[in-house]
Formats: C-alpha cells, structure tokens, sequence
C-alpha cells in the first residue's frame, strides 16, 4: 500500500477515534504493562537504593538482627579506618594504571589492525583480541591464578627460561596488584578495541589524503587528525572503562582476597567482606554510598567534559 | 588512505600476530593443563606441555561433580532472564515512546538514573529483600532482581520513537490490539537491537558472579561461574581437574559467541555497551 495512503487513512480515523472508548483502552493497556515493570524497578532498584543510604546511619548486623542508629558514626569511624583508606588507595592506583594502560594499548592495537589490508585477517585479528571478553571472568581469575603459581606456574617457567629468579606473583606485596593488573587487562581490552575500531572507522579517508598532499609526517596526521577527531570515542571509552574498573570484583575475590597486606584490597570488594564476611551492614552500606559518589562523580565530569569537547 | 608503507606493515603484522599469540596463550595453558596427569602434576616438574596427556581431570570433573546440574541451572536462569529482559524492555520502551500519561517523564529518568548505580550500593538492601522473601538458595533469587533493565527500557525506548507514528494508527484502525501491536509490528521492527540486547543479558547474566555468590550456597543450586570458583577451592591440588571443569565451560560461551559475532559486534558499536 503506498504511504500517502496509510497516511490519510490515520488521519481520518484517528481523528474520529479519539473517542473515550479508544481512549480507556490505551490507558487501561498503559496501566496493565507497566505496573508489573515498574513494581519490580521500585523493589529491585529504587528501594534498595533508598534503604542503602538509611542502612549507613545505623550499625546493623542480619545475625543479631537489630539496628542502632549510630548517625554519622560510619561516615566517622570510615576516616580512621586504615584498611578502609588502604582500600581506597589500592582502587585510584588500580582504576588509574589500569586505564591508561588499557586505552594506550587498545588505542595501538585498533590502529594497527585497521592497517591490515585483509578484510578476513582483520576479522581474525578482532576475534583473537575480543575471544577473554566473553569468558566468564571467574574462570579466567581462576586459570590466571595457576598461571601465577609459584611452583608450576606459566609466568615462572618462563622467567627460569630465562634464569630469572621465580616470582610470588600473588602473594609478594610488590606484585600482586601487578598481577591483577596483568589479568584484567588481558580479560577486557576486546571492548575498547572494537569501540576504537568503529571511532576510527568513521574518520573520513579525504582528511588523511588532504594531509599527505600537505606533507604531513605520520606522527603528525595521528597528533592533528586521528586524536581530536576520535574525541568523543576516547571520552565514551575512558569513561565507561573508569566506571567498570571501580567495580571490578571476581579477579580480586578469586586471586588474592585482598591479600597481601591489603596491598589488593580494592574497595568493591572490601564492601563485599565487611558485608557479608563479617557481616556489618551499616557500615558497608557508608562504604558503598562514599562509592555511589565517587561514581556519580566521574559522571558528572563525563558531562562536563563532554559538552566541552564533542563541539569540533 | 595514504601511502603504503611496506616495511611498516610488515612491523604491523609482526606486532599484531606477537600480541594475539599472547592473547590465546592462557586457553593453550588452560587446555594443556586440563590433560595433565595426576602423575604430571605429583612430579613437580611439570612443563608446558602434558607429559602423558590424560582425560582423567574431565572424568573427574563429570563424575564427582554435578556439572550437568551446574549447566541446567545456568542455562535456565540465563534464557529465563534474557527472555523476560527483551519482553520488558520492549513493552515498557514503547509505553514510554508512544504513549501519554501523567508523571512519564519522572518515571522514565527514576528508570534512567539506576543505570548509574553501581551494584555494590544496591547488593546489601538487595540480599535483605531477597532473603526476606525466603528466596535465599533458590534460582529465583537470580532470576527475579534480573528481569527488568533499565538499559533495556532506554535502548528501546529510542529505537521505538523512531517507528512512524502512521503505522501505530493503521494498525490501530484494523482493530489490532496494543500487545499484539507491539508483538507484531514493532518487534520485528527493532529487532536489532533486540538481538543485541539479548545476546548482551545473555552473556551477563550466564557469567555473573557477585549477586550469586551472595544468594546461593548450595552447591546443588549453584550456577556454573559460582560452582567452577568453589570446585577450585575444593581442588587446589589437582588443577587438571578444575582446569577441565573451566574448559567446559568456556566451550559453550566461545560456541556462541562465534555463531553470533556479527550481531555482537554490531551490538556492541550501535549501543556502545559495555
């Protein structure tokens, strides 16, 4: 049927439908959809929100099963706690290493597969980058751990290859966050290759031609035309990845529980023990709303900067 | 593009072919671990290689453990969460895109702001729910927080507002009614993203960790990334055997994530998902 008919036809009708029949049922249908949807939002998300924030002002544990309003007394006890500070320290050093090394290298790896001249070798090379993406990260934790291991590890049988000193991977207090390190970016730079991939992509071929004819070096065609104009993906990408990092908790979990001497408890996962560990609630619901800030603070900087920086 | 460079893209392919091998060199630990002997790994000395490749580790794996029950459970809660996941999201999305009512936009940014929420603020007040409704060791306890997502309402929101009004209304006039309208008419037309969004909550929902290592003890119950960590825990000494149980099930995700590369690719540029 040709769309100029379709169109008159609605306008007719929809006219003369207005009516209060047709009306009721679409509010009826309004109704029906979205009570369900809606309920499960309020007891799924905003509640629990909500009570989070009530739940820091009181100590309360699920074994003795009653709260005591402390006030501000979490917020208090939180700034002499060394191990939550400790915690603290351990993300920033975690998010911050980890992201720039995760967008310097997915930033090279992009670039250089969008090189290859063939379509399918280019295929090939993002799926061999993207494939840990998609494994669930508690098996990867648990197969890094063994790769880790002091005795038959992969990581000491190669350095002995090389007649180097075996290393502690997990448990020397110099290393252990290295290793994590190591591990998380090996599991996630897939993401941010594909997302770089398509920034690139849709930078126009004429600017790179018009640059040549200038006599642009390389460095300068990447420095004047491929940075500022992968901005917005460069922005999007160190957000979203700052974010995921802050939460990032199975490889701690699974491959030093925080140890050693706390050297990689990252504060996700040091909420998680003192809420279900040791089972102070009150107290891990303040950590958790100081985290809450952190996050909305990132976010607001991502709007800020954004407005900024996406007008070119 | 500029001129080629010969020498350079021969460095190119160099470095891109070392860092891929660096990239699947933990699956070759993994697999060549998992046929380790007993015999290997008691000697010490066990290199890279297995010295007497075995598939006791997998026979352990499939005799000693429930696996099949570990698979069942996250198979269920997997597809039950992605299908409800879609259903809602749609519904909710074209209510939100199409239709008028008191307090919608309120609603739709409350909906939008939990996006921002990290898991870590909800979990505790989540688990007291949870265990209040006596859902704690239960499949349900994963699968009820899980069935609606406020990325979900967004994404379809965005793709629906674009669907021509005119079409609504001719349907409309047919006498279709406004469920089978948004089955039959604006499903298909937002099925990419659909797809996306499916094979995204699929993948999430099969490889979460945190929401069921709080919920669940029972290792009868236990959904497969849960069960493979407290297996290990169980097996510290024969990691042929944990490391079997982790090739099966990386297998399966790998499986899919082959079949479905294309749409999950797409996926992943359209939405800038993560």
């Amino acid at each position: 049927m040709p769309n100029s008919t379709i169109a008159s036809r609605s306008k007719q009708t929809s006219a003369a439908q207005t009516g209060p029949a047709q009306y009721r049922s679409e509010r009826r249908f309004v109704f029906v959809s979205l009570t369900p949807v809606l309920l499960l939002f309020g007891v799924f998300a905003f509640l629990p929100i909500a009570w989070s924030l009530i739940l820091s002002v009181y100590t309360y544990s699920p074994l003795s099963g009653h709260a005591v309003f402390v006030g501000a007394g979490n917020y208090v006890r939180m700034l002499g706690d060394a191990v939550f500070l400790k915690s603290l320290w351990v993300t920033c050093k975690f998010v911050v290493i980890t992201v720039a090394v995760n967008i310097i290298i997915t930033l090279l790896i992009a670039m250089a597969i969008q090189r290859v001249r063939s379509r399918s070798l280019k295929d090939l090379f993002r799926t061999m980058f993207f494939l840990p993406t998609i494994a669930p990260l508690a098996g990867t934790s648990i197969v890094w751990s063994t790769m880790f291991h002091y005795r038959d590890g992969l990581f000491n049988m190669m350095l002995a290859k090389m007649d180097i000193a075996p290393v502690q991977w997990l448990s020397d207090p110099h290393y252990a966050l290295l290793s994590v390190i190591m591990m998380t970016l090996w599991a996630d730079i897939g993401y941010n290759i594909v997302l770089f991939m398509a920034g690139l992509d849709s930078i126009p071929d004429m600017y790179y031609e018009a640059a040549y004819l200038d006599g642009a070096s390389r460095w300068h065609m990447f420095r004047h035309i491929t940075w500022p104009l992968l901005g917005r993906t460069t922005l999007f990408v160190t957000v979203t990845t700052v974010i995921s990092y802050f939460q990032a908790f199975p490889q701690f979990q699974i491959m030093t529980k925080g140890e050693p001497y706390n050297e990689t408890r990252v504060l996700a996962l040091h909420i998680y023990d003192q809420a279900f560990s040791n089972s102070n609630m009150g107290y891990a619901s303040a950590m958790a709303a100081v985290f809450l800030v952190i996050i909305l603070f990132i976010t607001w900087l991502q709007l800020k900067w954004g407005r900024t920086q996406w007008e070119y | 593009m500029y001129r080629r460079n010969v020498w350079i893209d021969s460095v190119v392919l160099i470095f891109l072919t070392a860092a891929a091998c660096i990239m699947l060199l933990p699956y070759g630990w993994m697999v060549l671990s998992s046929l380790k002997s007993n015999m290997d790994i008691i000697s010490g000395k066990s290199g890279f290689f297995p010295e007497h490749p075995s598939l006791d580790g997998y026979k352990t794996v499939l005799r000693d453990a429930p696996f099949g029950k570990w698979l069942f459970n996250s198979a269920v809660s997997s597809v039950i969460i992605t299908a409800a996941t879609l259903f809602t999201s749609a519904l909710a999305g074209y209510v939100f895109a199409k239709h008028h009512f008191k307090g919608k936009k309120v609603l739709f940014l409350l909906i939008l702001a939990t996006m921002m929420i990290p898991f870590q603020v909800i979990m505790i007040p989540t688990y007291l729910i949870t265990a209040k409704l006596g859902l704690i060791n239960h499949l349900f306890a994963i699968i009820l927080p899980n069935l609606v997502s406020s990325y979900g309402v967004f994404l379809a929101k965005q793709f629906i507002e674009d669907i021509p009004q005119d079409l609504l209304d001719a349907a409309r006039i047919d006498g279709t009614g406004e469920l089978r309208l948004m089955l039959s008419i604006i499903a298909p037309l937002i099925l990419p993203m659909l797809s996306a969004l499916g094979i995204f909550t699929f993948m999430s929902a099969w490889n979460n960790y945190l929401w069921p290592l709080i919920v669940l003890n029972d290792m009868n119950k236990m959904t497969v990334p849960l069960a493979l960590v407290y297996f290990n825990g169980t097996h510290v000494v024969n990691y042929n055997v944990v490391m079997s149980a982790a090739v099966l099930i990386t297998i399966p995700v790998v499986a899919v994530f082959l079949i479905f590369q294309k749409q999950f690719i797409k996926g992943l540029t359209m939405t800038g998902m993560k």
